[in-house]
């Protein structure tokens, strides 16, 4: 497979943290590719690191060392503000606390990423925002639900509107840190499923959990431990050197 | 984020702490109200009073017995002088003042005024025949002693409004006799209304010839003369000639003030327009106050929103998109509270206009733009650290935050 053809390539990627004068390692030389399309699981124990590389993945955190091409593009070198780009033309996240306006109704905080979309050029009409995000909530499943308060939808509602917001600018990848930790499992497993819909649709997603159960579901697993890729089922990408 | 953007986003996100918006607001309310109120009354309280001096006419001379060097001082210190000031410095000035177009003596006293049963305590001044000339006061019926009755020291006398009501009532008083302490007074004239003047009771006072009140008062020397230069513009050779003439008559010594109404003005205008600066600095000091207040919530909201600046960020918000909702934040709410101040504080002006009209404290419309401007530049000032702080609050950080 062409390395240079991946949507994700890192090269001897690591992050260090000093706290306290003490330098620590969360991430230790991790190298990978993710292809197009993937449904990946990155699991692990608490610290080992796999929060970590989904943000810098996801271009939230820098590392310290190594390389990050995200579809053959260097991110090393980019400006804080090329990088609030790229998060919003291509990126989308959904994380673990919902992380939604609470002030702002569904439709608001689903068409919020839009509104920065016309300081990189692609200006988009408040009409034109309302009515994406309209279908990004209805693709979620909650079309009905559009002028709902997030203290007015249950967690599994909100979780829903959280990946409306994510999916709102078509992002080549969709990153989810425990989606499912707030929910129950019956609740878990609708978002699981929706992720699955949305994978078969032929968006990349990478999910971050510890929940084993959760990660069986995805393709390919990759399992951290101390800062590095311990296990990685999809090990025909992984790159090695 | 386009300007329209970020005008709803700080409308929702103060609408959202409505209550919260509204106390911030009151500080700035407050204190533009203040300054342009306390602007307007130092302002309005100038014009009352140059309007006051103007009503006593522009050319007035002021010449008083004694020296001072302090040329904006409104009267001279009463017996200092060496020199007593009489009847025939005024007759002098008559004579060789070119540029005078009136000139009188003033004796000042008080006595009783009697008229049968009435009795009254007032002000009597002691004039010549010029003087309704010189303070521009007009009659309201018969007329003002002539020259003769001065110089035949007939005991004639011009009362004041006031005076003739608690004297004679709706009688007309003209040729009726009042005694003035013991002499007995002819009524030839009543002043029509004048009101106040600087001071200057003229509705509770009356006049008599100058020789009369010399000897009411048993006086030989005069309070003061006031003289009016024949035009503004000459007002100063005016003041020239009479210092001439009058140093002469006192061989060659200048001891007399002369106080023309234009420095008089002047000065005044310089110690209103200071009052007006004054209260308007010190009403400023209470928008620094409400801009503070301001600084203060912007930087409690930053701080409670810090996980909305991460959410923010993430999906593609630069620094200095995060910067100018903030900032916006700010500057909305000082401008409110501007607006909402300066149209409280044209409310109450024009108010107090309508119920005073002899005050017109309203100040002038165009002040909305300053009032704009500054509400503006305190949201500004005010809010700049605020935002910088939440611009600066790093991406991951405030995801965390909880």
């Amino acid at each position: 497979m062409n390395e240079m053809a991946s949507l994700i390539l890192l090269r001897d990627l690591s992050r260090v943290f000093s706290r306290g004068g003490e330098e620590i390692r969360a991430l230790d030389s991790v190298s990978l590719s993710i292809q197009s399309g993937e449904f990946v699981a990155i699991t692990g124990a608490s610290g080992s690191g796999k929060s970590t590389l989904m943000y810098i993945l996801g271009l939230i955190d820098r590392q310290t060392s190594g390389s990050y091409y995200l579809s053959s593009t260097l991110t090393d070198s980019l400006s804080d503000d090329e990088r609030a780009m790229l998060r919003n033309q291509r990126l989308g996240f959904v994380f673990q606390g919902f992380h939604l306006l609470p002030k702002a109704n569904a439709l608001r905080n689903v068409s919020m990423p839009l509104t920065y979309a016309g300081a990189y050029g692609g200006k988009i009409s408040a009409a034109e925002a309302e009515s994406r995000a309209q279908s990004a909530l209805e693709r979620v499943g909650m079309g009905d639900r559009l002028r709902h308060l997030p203290k007015e939808l249950s967690g599994g509602q909100r979780q829903r509107v959280a990946i409306a917001r994510a999916l709102v600018n078509n992002p080549q990848v969709l990153f989810a840190d425990e989606p499912t930790g707030n929910l129950d499992s019956k609740r878990g497993q609708e978002i699981m499923d929706l992720f699955c819909t949305l994978k078969e649709a032929g968006v990349t997603i990478i999910l971050v959990t510890h929940d084993g159960l959760l990660s069986r579901q995805t393709k390919r697993q990759i399992v951290m431990k101390d800062g590095q890729v311990a296990e990685d089922s999809g090990g025909g990408t992984n790159v090695t050197r | 984020m386009s300007p329209g953007e970020l005008l709803r986003l700080s409308a929702e996100s103060l609408l959202a702490q409505r209550f919260r918006a509204v106390l911030t607001m009151l500080g700035m309310i407050i204190g533009v109200f203040a300054v342009v109120v306390l602007v307007s009354l130092g302002q309005g309280a100038k014009n009352y009073i140059l309007s006051q001096f103007e009503g006593l006419g522009t050319n007035l001379i002021i010449i008083q017995p004694g020296k001072t060097d302090r040329k904006s001082s409104f009267q001279a210190p009463i017996g200092s002088a060496q020199k007593k000031m009489t009847v025939s410095d005024i007759t002098a000035l008559e004579k060789r003042a070119l540029n005078l177009e009136a000139v009188s003596g003033v004796i000042l006293g008080t006595a009783s005024v009697r008229y049968e049963d009435a009795l009254s305590n007032i002000n009597i001044f002691g004039v010549n025949e010029q003087f309704p000339l010189i303070l521009n006061l007009t009659l309201g019926s018969g007329d003002f002693f002539t020259r003769e009755e001065d110089d035949f020291g007939r005991r004639v006398i011009v009362i004041g409004q006031n005076v003739r009501k608690d004297l004679f009532g709706e009688d007309s008083p003209i040729g009726r006799r009042v005694k003035l302490n013991e002499s007995e007074f002819r009524v030839v004239g009543v002043l029509g209304a004048m009101g106040n003047k600087l001071g200057l009771d003229l509705d509770n006072l009356a006049f008599v010839p100058t020789s009369a009140a010399l000897r009411l008062f048993n006086e030989d020397k005069l309070f003061g003369i006031r003289a009016k230069a024949s035009a503004k513009v000459r007002v100063d050779d005016a003041v020239e000639e009479i210092k001439e003439i009058l140093t002469e008559r006192r061989d060659g010594a200048d001891d007399f003030t002369i106080i023309t109404q234009v420095a008089m003005m002047e000065s005044m205008e310089t110690i209103l327009n200071m009052l007006s600066y004054v209260l308007g600095g010190i009403a400023a000091i209470s928008m620094l106050v409400g801009g503070v207040g301001i600084m203060n919530i912007m930087l409690v909201s930053v701080s409670e929103r810090t996980q909305e600046i991460g959410i923010r960020r993430a999906v593609g918000a630069r620094r200095r998109d995060i910067l100018s909702q903030f900032l916006v934040e700010a500057v909305a709410l000082s401008l409110l509270g501007g607006l909402v101040g300066v149209a409280a504080a044209l409310l109450v002006t024009h108010g107090a206009f309508f119920f005073f009209s002899s005050f017109d404290m309203r100040p002038p419309f165009w002040i909305i733009g300053p009032a704009f401007g500054l509400s503006i530049s305190v949201g500004i000032v005010f809010g700049v650290w605020p935002a910088r702080k939440a611009s600066r609050i790093e991406t991951l950080e405030a995801l965390r935050y909880e």
